[in-house]
């Protein structure tokens, strides 16, 4: 059984990219607006759609339509945060909890359109890197690196870059972060909370509907798979520490090495309990994540 | 005045429910209502823990199953006759409340959401594949074929659930300590209150009433599996029922569930692919309600009610300020 952990080390870095894709930008958009979007799992199905019609209509390569999807869904999500402002912004009852609820509506509603306009069946997205893959050999061990999956890391490190930048390195990038720290000096100090907060939102659904198309190549794209990766979302920002960016990638990779070492050596079909009571033991011991940096 | 006519048309209400079967003899209408009834009380346990405190439970459903679950397990495992068996299905619900409450309770209410939400479906993977359980095929219980029983076991079941919560939120210190958490924990805590022991007793005065509810449903259908019981449905229908019947309220949820359950049911018979429509209407719902009626159905009511009355008589130019200001708060809530 231990040569099979090369490669299950291996698969689990592959998979924490795509954590790393699905969580970051989640991350993002809990620090500045505070709002959990229960419906990141239904932006990144609706990005996945998108792909897969994009590559039907004209056999174009899925991987050339990311800019294109990203503007696409950063103008909807664009125009979605208003509202979103506004539920948040509101003076009656709790603000936070009505946030929760109006995204937990959206996500309903999403899946209800989902599976009206596509169905029920499962597809998955050709690409011209699906098919190729790596093998590597050493002392007897063997590991198969399939070249889409390798692609999903690259895109993965690929985000994590232009997020550091974008954040560290700009005046936008200054702004949010003055916005994550305390909204209303923020706003003294002459940021548009309201304006930076639609950025923000468009970059995050940009960025999930760009991650959609991904797992479509990699895996399957269905109506209904956005709770699954809804979940992953939010297992790895609460092991990051809620709204603690630097610590989404390590919470992504660590998710995906534990999910990846119990699919080989324990049951693959209690993988989601088994993420469900390491998220609950860092609650436990941790509340505010692994680097107790969360909000 | 005001309590003892509620309580006259709460006693109208009651008596016509208990008599109506005398009168309907249609099985189909009796099965439909039973069903309405259920949900009421599936309401109205969701908003304590959502409502009053605050914490919004998305993996209500979860309790439901459980109750569902483990009714099938005792009556057809361990062959425990009914009576015994179901009020262990609201010590289960209890206990997994009590058990998923430590370590969320504690902090914010996002984790508190993400963590129940995720809890829901933890338990729906271990029931499809775990044996005993009877994995995706579900369990198969004995029929008990008697309409009548399960109606006015649901109905009794649902009296007391709303006369047991009603006291305690309504009358009793323990619902003003629950609303002063969702106001302002920081200053509840300040005033001397155990906010973490507080939203626990809230949870899993939640759990209770649904996991007897599920336990109820499952020996009344006398089939349940993993889709049906542990399925998103039943949050799904809890959240909306509430928030767009009034949250904070027991009338609220209670009203939210008949408009919305009679809309189902009425729709589900004239439209054979409404169910995905139906998810269509049940987020766009909820999103409306937030926005244009926060307070719900209820809150929105009585509020207008609140502000009528006022005007109603010729009062000084000073004086109708003063009582419009004292009046809307107090009813608002």
């Amino acid at each position: 059984m231990m040569e099979l952990l090369p490669q299950a080390l291996t698969d689990g870095i592959l998979l924490g990219g795509i954590y790393i894709t699905i969580a970051i930008a989640f991350s993002l958009t809990y620090g500045v607006m505070h709002v959990i979007d229960f419906a990141v799992g239904e932006w990144i199905m609706f990005g996945a759609f998108t792909g897969y019609y994009l590559n039907k209509w004209t056999g174009l390569d899925p991987f050339i339509f990311l800019p294109v999807i990203f503007v696409i869904y950063f103008g909807v999500g664009y125009l979605v945060q208003p509202v979103i402002h506004r539920v948040l912004s509101g003076t009656k009852g709790n603000p936070f909890l009505m946030g929760l609820v109006f995204t937990f509506g959206l996500a309903i509603m999403f899946r209800g359109l989902a599976l009206t306009a596509f169905g029920f069946y499962s597809n998955s997205i050709p690409s011209a890197f699906s098919e190729g893959s790596f093998n590597l050999e050493s002392i007897g061990l063997t590991v198969t690196i399939p070249t889409v999956r390798l692609m999903g890391l690259a895109y993965a490190v690929a985000i994590t870059l232009i997020l550091h930048y974008l954040l560290k390195k700009t005046n936008f990038g200054l702004g949010v972060r003055a916005l994550a720290q305390h909204k209303d000096a923020a706003g003294l100090m002459g940021v548009n909370a309201k304006r930076t907060g639609s950025y923000v939102y468009g970059i995050y659904v940009g960025i999930s509907a760009m991650t959609g198309v991904l797992l479509g190549c990699i895996l399957s794209i269905g109506a209904q798979m956005g709770n699954e990766y809804t979940i992953f979302a939010f297992f790895v920002v609460v092991l990051a520490g809620m709204g603690y960016l630097a610590g989404v990638p390590w919470a992504a990779l660590l998710l995906g090495l534990v999910q990846s070492i119990f699919m080989i050596y324990f049951n693959p079909s209690h993988t989601l309990l088994a993420v469900f009571v390491i998220l609950y033991i860092i609650l436990l011991i941790s509340p505010r994540g692994l680097f107790g940096k969360g909000v | 005045m005001k309590t003892s006519r509620g309580a006259a048309i709460l006693a109208i209400i009651t008596a016509a429910l208990l008599i109506l079967p005398l009168v309907v003899h249609d099985t189909f209408v009796l099965r439909v209502l039973t069903e309405g009834i259920m949900w009421i009380g599936l309401a109205i346990a969701f908003d304590v823990i959502a409502g009053y405190t605050g914490y919004l439970n998305f993996g209500h459903g979860a309790f439901f199953g459980i109750g569902a679950y483990t009714i099938g397990i005792l009556m057809m495992q361990a062959h425990l006759p009914f009576w015994v068996a179901l009020p262990l299905g609201g010590v289960a619900a209890a206990l997994t409340a009590l058990i998923a409450g430590i370590p969320t309770l504690r902090l914010k209410g996002a984790y508190f959401a993400i963590a129940t939400w995720a809890l829901s479906r933890a338990i729906q993977q271990l029931a499809l594949n775990v044996e005993f359980t009877g994995g995706p095929d579900g369990m198969r219980l004995e029929a008990f074929l008697n309409p009548l029983f399960f109606y006015y076991l649901m109905l009794i079941t649902v009296g007391v659930i709303f006369l047991v919560l009603w006291y305690l939120l309504e009358r009793a210190p323990f619902g003003l300590k629950l609303k002063a958490i969702r106001e302002d924990e920081e200053g509840a805590k300040a005033l001397g209150l155990n906010p973490t022991m507080l939203k626990m007793q809230s949870f899993i005065l939640s759990a209770i009433p649904t996991g007897i509810l599920g336990g109820i449903y499952a020996y009344w259908i006398t089939f349940i599996d993993p889709s049906s019981t542990l399925g998103d449905l039943v949050s799904d229908q809890a959240v909306v029922m509430v928030v767009f019947g009034g949250m904070g309220t027991l009338f609220g949820p209670a009203l939210g569930a008949i408009l919305i359950f009679a809309f189902k049911t009425i729709f589900w018979a004239y439209l054979s692919d409404f169910q995905l429509l139906y998810l269509i209407i049940l987020g766009a719902l909820i999103a409306i309600s937030v926005i244009f009626i926060p307070n719900g159905l209820w809150g929105t009511l009585v509020k207008r009610k609140a502000v009528a009355r006022p005007q109603q008589k010729p009062e000084p130019a000073s004086e109708p300020a003063v009582l419009s200001a004292v009046a809307v708060p107090e009813e608002g809530n």
